[in-house]
């Protein structure tokens, strides 16, 4: 036995207080909350630790999965049969230490009142969430606070403001933008940003952070829990399997260097992804679970909601100073319009500069009827030079549309192939037609400034997967009841994107970790008992 | 600032006893480096030392034993601060007919000249990777392209080396973008290696050195022939795609 064997074997032994598995936004966040909260913590994440210096972005041209799977990237391609069509691409998706968000933007923006809640004249899709928004406010002022947030108050909003720093202050092209956009009747705010501004920061957009500046599920989350001394991560170890009885989850089955090892807990908690998580669940059945863990509804991995995005670039006023690459405005006048649930609309964090349109274009070719045609790929360059020319200092935003849950949207498992992540997905007509009228509204919404739409069809956000294990008090519509427990085991909780009802018009993340920090308050207190 | 200070930590240059690893020793420690000196020969390292000064430290060493180049390097970081630039110059040239060779004595020049790069890049790159930051230059030649005869295992070596340092670029590059790792050819030297009429080995010291403290990302497995960069090769049809697709063709750089 080697002194890893033994070090693994040491953690196999003990019952930890809970286990965690995955350190992504929602992982990171309840794992730190618990350890905090004296809870002897086990992460186990399936991909790398890293190295705290590194600073790579996403990147799809990398397509060896050892490769892939070093970086923190997802290691292979989602499977997706979109509209009954196969295609196969990398998802932006992350596969490591701090998950996903290690790559993330860091736009961590709380959702508006008719996300959460029903009213008549804003009538919610589900008829709420089981936890609505004033219940939850507290947890987003929390959550704010753990991930630094900084921004400025939407003026729009009559809600308590969130407890925000000072945001650095906006680039000439911003400004100029900001009262442009006011001069159209928007309301224009700095968007809040889970980023610290330390000193030389380079605001790592969509990029590893190598320093705690950027806040996300490695630096807010997993880094301050294992600082505690009452946290252990165990990276390059996949869980493959929950076993159990009943109700009661016993242990997890995990391949770590080709060994398959069992990890036990009092309590178990899933944060694996929207995508990941119910993967999980479904290869869990057995005599126990003949539908998977906590499945007996069928339910697990139903409901599944990307958003839409409407990329849209947005000129300056001509004679506006260049400034690079920013992403610090947002806004919400067209939230929800004429009845309509749209979302938010905000900047990207990118400039229409070649490399990004040659980046977009080859993606819209991926999932085209042309995607089979390889030599077409550099072609893109042509289209992109000139759009470079073209665009100058064109500032990109998007329009992130508010997807409805449908059960026939699911992520898909094969028992031959258990680690396949396939997901099956139909546009809706009502989809389209809603994002028909968020086109409209955004093109009447900036009359006056020179804008452009850069999609003709329409774009899902595979990097916001959510709701498909969705919470509720009936267990017979849902998985998990309003404290993410599983209605069926009562040992097993779910704190990633799954657990939303519907995917709300604004980036998850502040919502994940505001629910996280819920949930993690419900455990303590029952283990206080 | 994307230069390298001596603030930045210790230099290591391989081969230090003689020729070319002398001249970038004695042009590093004269800009402010502390310099530790790799070799087999104590007493050629102590010459070098002579010559550079203080900031000199020899390490007598055998670069193609993997231990002794970790456990040295490791000592450097405790007691000299971390390694900030590696220097991979040390080589042997046999000059021998492949029909003298043995596998053993032609795998002995491979664990040199291959081998001792790996060793050395390997150790160096664990203070480098912590910090996000470092720069590594491999002394290349284009020995591999045309082997002349009696150049078997040097030129094989050689070769694969710099194959090794375009597949460090590519582990490495896009993660650690303060990690800079390129080729450089000195140059026909005025050295025991080299030939009689040629350069001053303190000339082509001045460019190593020069190019060894630029830290700028776009440098990562950049190839440099003295004082000027060697793009790779484009042919007709490359340069018909690029004037069609509308790619800039690179302008190779000069260290001025």
């Amino acid at each position: 036995m080697t002194d890893l064997d033994a070090d693994n074997a040491a953690l196999s032994a003990q019952i930890w207080d809970v286990i965690v598995i995955g350190t992504g936004i929602g992982g990171g966040t309840i794992g730190r909350a618990l350890a905090e909260g004296g809870q002897r913590v086990l992460f186990l994440e399936k991909g790398p630790r890293g190295h705290r210096a590194e600073a790579q972005g996403l990147n799809d041209a990398i397509f060896v999965p050892q490769a892939r799977s070093v970086r923190g990237y997802w290691p292979d391609p989602l499977h997706a049969r979109l509209n009954g069509r196969h295609s196969a691409f990398y998802a932006p998706l992350g596969s490591g230490v701090g998950g996903s968000s290690v790559f993330y933007a860091a736009t961590l923006e709380r959702p508006e009142r008719h996300d959460l809640d029903h009213s008549p004249d804003r009538p919610h899709p589900t008829g709420g969430w089981p936890v609505g928004f004033d219940a939850m406010l507290p947890w987003y002022a929390r959550a704010a606070q753990m991930y630094q947030l900084s921004g400025s108050a939407d003026p729009l909003s009559a809600e308590p403001e969130m407890p925000l720093r000072a945001p650095p202050p906006l680039s000439s092209t911003d400004a100029a933008l900001k009262s442009a956009f006011e001069s159209s009747g928007l309301h224009p705010y700095n968007l809040h940003a889970a980023i610290a501004h330390l000193p030389g920061c380079a605001s790592c957009l969509g990029r590893k952070c190598p320093r705690a500046c950027k806040m996300d599920g490695r630096s807010a989350g997993v880094d301050p829990a294992l600082a505690t001394g009452r946290a252990t991560l165990l990276d390059r170890c996949e869980v493959t399997r929950l076993l159990g009885t009943d109700r009661n989850v016993i242990g997890v089955e995990a391949q770590k260097n080709g060994k398959t090892l069992t990890f036990r807990a009092r309590r178990y908690v899933l944060a694996g992804g929207a995508l990941g998580s119910p993967r999980l669940l479904l290869a869990s059945a057995s005599t126990a679970w003949p539908q998977g863990a906590g499945n007996g509804t069928g339910l697990v991995g139903r409901n599944l909601m990307f958003h839409m995005n409407e990329m849209l670039a947005v000129w300056p006023p001509r004679g506006t100073p260049v400034s690079g690459p920013s992403k610090a405005l947002s806004l919400r006048d067209l939230y929800h319009r004429d009845g309509q649930r749209f979302g938010t609309v905000q900047a990207m964090g990118i400039d229409a500069a070649y490399g990004e349109i040659v980046f977009y274009l080859n993606n819209m070719l991926e999932r085209s009827a042309l995607r089979s045609w390889r030599f077409l790929r550099p072609l893109t360059r042509v289209p992109a030079a000139i759009a470079a020319q073209l665009f100058g200092q064109a500032k990109i935003f998007v329009g992130l549309l508010e997807d409805l849950p449908y059960p026939g949207n699911r992520v898909v498992h094969d028992p031959a192939d258990p680690g396949k992540l396939a997901i099956d997905y139909t546009f809706q007509p009502e989809l389209l037609t809603r994002r028909r009228a968020f086109r409209r509204a955004i093109r009447a919404a900036f009359r006056g400034n020179r804008m452009t739409f850069l999609g003709l069809t329409p774009e899902l956000n595979f990097g916001h997967p959510c709701g498909t294990l969705r919470f509720g008090s009936d267990p017979t519509t849902s998985v998990l009841t309003p404290d993410c427990r599983s209605h069926e085991i009562d040992n097993l909780y779910v704190v990633d994107a799954s657990f939303m009802p519907t995917s709300m018009g604004v980036n998850p993340s502040l919502t994940i970790a505001a629910n996280a920090l819920r949930v993690a308050d419900s455990l303590l207190k029952e283990a206080a008992i | 600032m994307n230069r390298l200070t001596p603030k930045d930590g210790i230099a290591i240059v391989t081969g230090a006893g003689s020729g070319l690893g002398r001249a970038l020793a004695i042009e590093l420690t004269s800009q402010g480096f502390g310099v530790v000196g790799f070799g087999r020969r104590s007493a050629a390292l102590e010459e070098t030392h002579a010559a550079a000064g203080a900031l000199f430290h020899a390490r007598p060493l055998d670069i193609s034993d993997a231990g002794a180049v970790t456990q040295t390097i490791t000592e450097i970081d405790a007691d000299l601060g971390p390694v900030a630039l590696l220097i991979n110059n040390a080589a042997i040239y046999p000059h021998r007919d492949f029909l003298d060779e043995t596998p053993d004595s032609f795998m002995d020049s491979v664990a040199i000249n291959l081998g001792g790069m790996v060793n050395c890049t390997h150790a160096a790159l664990h203070a480098m990777v912590a910090r996000g930051r470092g720069r590594i230059v491999n002394v290349a030649t284009f020995a591999d392209i045309a082997p002349l005869p009696t150049s078997s295992a040097y030129a094989v070596s050689k070769g694969a080396a710099r194959v090794l340092t375009r597949a460090l670029v590519a582990d490495l590059g896009d993660r650690f973008p303060g990690i800079v790792i390129g080729d450089w050819m000195p140059g026909m030297l005025r050295t025991g290696m080299g030939i009689p009429d040629g350069l001053d080995p303190a000339t082509s010291a001045r460019w190593g050195v020069e190019l060894a403290l630029r830290l700028d990302p776009d440098l990562n497995g950049a190839v440099f022939e003295q004082a000027h960069e060697v793009l790779a090769p484009r042919g007709l049809k490359g340069r018909i795609k690029d004037l069609v697709l509308m790619r800039k063709p690179a302008k190779p750089r000069h260290l001025g």
